[in-house]
């Protein structure tokens, strides 16, 4: 049995130093109409 | 919590509150979906019943794979807990009083009559009007001074059509540029527009001053005719579609959407993607109409239906593209799995109201560009700040967690709580839902992560 595990970001781990607020605004560039927030990227660029 | 679905011949399984994602074979895909619901000894022996032909089944394969979900729980990547409802909101408490982004409503006028304007022909349900070279710079000046220490702020063009009041933006730009340096912030603009004004001039501008610009074109000619028209009733497809093409080849790399709605009458819009992809335009956005429920042009159940299919089938041919070398983007199904956003962003809602308003022609603010024009939500105006502050607390408590419903849904930290307008009108309460739009964006979100899971195999 297989089990493949995707390189991901650790959601736990980033509590630890993230909030920096720095990142876009969830609809703000193209959708205006529906919210999501897993396509915004990260602009905390002390964290990358 | 977790999340296992089966979608183009993939199996796979969502660690909701670690971020995990995993591709499995169907025997552990079997095994995972029980694993919390039943022992051990009743899993063992239901897979042992389910493939009692596959002689990679028995008893020694099975316990092994229990020890690989055991491995897995112990590095925090399967059946992680939920430790955040503590945390829902503190980003917000911790950035109280900063705003970072402005849609400033430079013109409540449009030289298009699209029948399912969300803004109502840009008037939204008001009157025309122009925002002056005035309100925007105290607009921006609001934002400045509100911004605290943040860097990045984003400033929208919207309307109606902001090129109707093209001297303006270009104006606002300008003074924008003249004082970002001194005040350390950096302006990222975007231009949205229908093409009809566009020109040198115009494409000159937005390239160089415009991190982003979106176009609207909803696809091909017959469907972007039927409600792209302007006030004679004649289509505006031929006109933008060579203006946007001009556009898009002087953009440079620079970022720019394709921004479509379907409506009840292409739910079929896989069809006006591939139309744009004729036409040689690669960042795509295609958007379920938002309207009223007696709207026509609503999109029905069995729409929803073709509209799920049709997310699928946009996924499959994405992946296509990208094995073929000719790779194209669609908006919802942009997900950076090892850097996407961060647990506070996830659980904090879309920051309207709060981090983000919009700004009338007359300087007034609403918590976003849905809400402009419902006199109740008016929070204050960019001269005398945010008076409201009862409307602005209802969307500062709007988290992850405000939403009953959202409770146990696999998809919350994908959305953060999904859009505060759409619930609004949905259900009467920012703290609701929208039902066919949560429909969507699941889908939408096994698609993307599908297509990175695809992709990460490939490698």
């Amino acid at each position: 049995m297989t089990i493949k595990t995707l390189d991901t970001k650790n959601l736990c781990e980033s509590a630890k130093c993230g909030g920096c607020g720095e990142c876009q605004t969830s609809c703000q560039s193209a959708c205006k109409t529906s919210c999501g927030v897993a396509n915004q990227e990260c602009e905390n660029t002390e964290n990358k | 919590m977790i999340h296992c679905y089966k979608l183009s011949g993939l199996n796979i399984v969502l660690d909701i509150y670690s971020g995990s994602v995993h591709v499995v074979d169907e025997v552990a895909f079997d095994i995972i979906n029980m694993y919390e619901k039943k022992s051990q000894a009743e899993i063992l022996e239901f897979i042992l019943n389910k493939y009692p032909d596959n002689p990679e089944v028995n008893d020694a394969e099975i316990k092994d794979c229990f020890n690989q979900i055991e491995v897995l729980k112990s590095a925090g990547k399967l059946f992680t807990p939920d430790t955040y409802e503590g945390m829902a909101g503190k980003l917000k408490e911790k950035s109280k009083g900063i705003i970072k982004a402005l849609c400033l409503h430079i013109a409540h006028t449009c030289n298009l009559n699209c029948s399912y304007c969300f803004a109502s022909q840009g008037k939204y349900h008001g009157e025309r009007a122009m925002m002056s070279f005035e309100v925007g710079k105290a607009a921006l000046d609001f934002l400045i001074e509100n911004s605290g220490t943040r860097r990045n702020l984003e400033v929208d063009f919207f309307g109606g059509e902001p090129l109707m009041n093209f001297e303006v933006v270009k104006d606002l730009v300008a003074y924008a540029r003249s004082v970002e340096k001194e005040h350390g912030k950096n302006f990222r603009f975007t231009l949205t527009t229908n093409g009809v004004l566009v020109d040198q001039d115009v494409i000159d501008f937005a390239n160089k001053e415009c991190s982003n610009v979106v176009l609207s074109l909803d696809g091909r000619k017959e469907v972007h005719d039927r409600f792209r028209v302007d006030f004679q009733g004649n289509g505006s497809w031929e006109k933008i579609v060579p203006k946007f093409q001009d556009f898009v080849k002087a953009r440079g790399g620079k970022n720019y959407y394709m921004r479509g709605t379907f409506t009840h009458a292409n739910p079929d819009f896989l069809n006006d993607i591939k139309e744009m992809l004729n036409l040689g335009f690669k960042e795509l956005s295609m958007e379920p109409v938002v309207c009223a429920k007696d709207d026509p042009s609503r999109l029905t159940d069995e729409d929803l239906e073709i509209v799920m299919k049709q997310y699928e089938e946009l996924a499959e041919l994405m992946l296509k593209k990208h094995r073929e070398g000719d790779p194209f983007t669609f908006y919802h199904y942009m997900i950076d799995l090892k850097a996407g956003p961060c647990i506070y962003k996830r659980l904090s809602g879309c920051g309207s109201g709060t981090e983000y308003m919009a700004v009338t022609p007359w300087g007034d603010l609403y918590p976003c560009h849905q809400f402009v024009g419902e006199e109740k939500f008016r929070l204050g105006s960019v001269f005398e700040g945010v008076t409201n502050t009862a409307i602005q607390e209802d969307f500062a408590s709007c988290n992850v967690y405000a939403h009953e419903e959202c409770k146990d849904c696999w998809a919350k930290l994908y959305c953060s709580g999904g859009c505060a307008a759409n619930a609004y009108h949905s259900t009467g309460s920012v703290k609701g839902i929208y039902e066919d739009g949560c429909k969507l964006f699941k889908k939408r979100m096994e698609c993307a992560i599908m297509l990175e899971c695809a992709k990460a195999l490939d490698e």
